[in-house]
């Protein structure tokens, strides 16, 4: 899979879907944490490795904290090519 | 309620250090039990090279030379095996060096030999390790630790220390991962008959023999067995415990 804003959007939320905390009308500015889809530090652990394994790296082990969709995708629109 | 479904079919299994002594033991057990093994170590060794060139385990075999008290050398390792097989289901945390001495004569160096492969390779591969099981769902970690680190002995205070740490990161990851379906235990092995029996000279071997009262040291296979009881997909209720095995020494 890519690292398309698509792609990414679908990584993510098929990860929230299956732990059932899709919230409604998700989008790019969700926050994924508090008055969001509310994840907790292992969920997050578990993003963080989901997104590494379907996309080669991701933000959280790069040091990177991002609080919304968006900033996710921004990550891999920083990448170089 | 009922057990985790037992999966089938061969596990992709992580033995740090598994070039010799006890590591070996664990690789070649998995091997004969059928499962796909990966193994690192800072060089090569005859049993690597014969596990290489077997047509019965060349296909499933992956050696790596890595110092994994370097972060880099443990992800290189990681990365090789999840690109050659996906998925990691069982890691032993078997890699260890020990120094003997009297504390107050250690060197920096040595302190920092154990602990850099003892602890921090410990947590390296853990790490790792643990995000690949948190990903899938399920996951078995085994750390080697040893009766030293419960009861101490004289001139390994620094080897037993690595090794307490090792069942307190044990205890902390059962809790922190049992959520998952990843469990993580403790053999807290006795004295073994490998080229590591913690410096300790034949007469202070003959001396524990004698006290234990199996009437003998250990081998790799009774640790190894022990490895494979911890690992089984069905005993997902057994996590955060630190097993003794040491011919009942400490008993």
């Amino acid at each position: 899979m890519t690292t398309s804003p698509a792609d990414v959007e679908r990584t993510v939320t098929d990860f929230l879907t299956r732990i059932e905390k899709l919230p409604e009308g998700f989008g790019d500015s969700t926050p994924l944490y508090a008055d969001g889809a509310e994840l907790d530090s292992l969920e997050t652990a578990e993003l963080s490795a989901t997104l590494e394994d379907v996309h080669g790296s991701d933000p959280y082990s790069s040091g990177e904290m991002p609080q919304t969709l968006g900033e996710i995708q921004a990550f891999y629109a920083a990448l170089p090519a | 309620m009922t057990a985790a479904a037992t999966p089938t079919g061969p596990r992709v299994v992580v033995v740090t250090g598994g070039s010799r002594g006890l590591g070996a033991g664990i690789v070649q057990a998995y091997l004969d039990a059928g499962d796909i093994v990966a193994t690192c170590a800072r060089s090569i060794t005859a049993e690597v090279e014969a596990w290489q060139s077997d047509p019965e385990t060349a296909d499933r075999f992956l050696f790596g030379t890595a110092d994994l008290a370097r972060s880099a050398d443990a992800e290189v390792f990681v990365k090789a095996v999840i690109e050659k097989w996906g998925r990691i289901d069982v890691l032993i945390n078997n890699a260890g060096v020990a120094r003997d001495g009297i504390l107050g004569l250690f060197s920096d160096d040595d302190i920092d030999t154990v602990v850099d492969l003892n602890i921090k390779g410990t947590i390296y591969m853990s790490r790792l390790v643990s995000r690949r099981m948190l990903a899938k769902g399920s996951g078995s970690i085994v750390n080697i630790s040893s009766i030293v680190g419960l009861s101490g002995y004289r001139g390994l205070a620094v080897y037993s220390a690595s090794k307490a740490a090792l069942d307190g990161l044990t205890r902390a990851l059962a809790r922190e991962l049992g959520s998952r379906g990843i469990t993580v235990n403790s053999i807290a092995s006795g004295y073994l008959r490998t080229e590591m029996s913690h410096g300790l000279d034949e007469g202070q071997l003959k001396q524990i023999e004698r006290r234990t009262p199996a009437g003998r040291l250990g081998y790799p296979e009774d640790i190894a067995r022990v490895c494979q009881f911890l690992t089984d997909p069905a005993g997902s209720y057994l996590t955060g415990q630190v097993i003794v095995v040491d011919g009942g020494l400490t008993s």
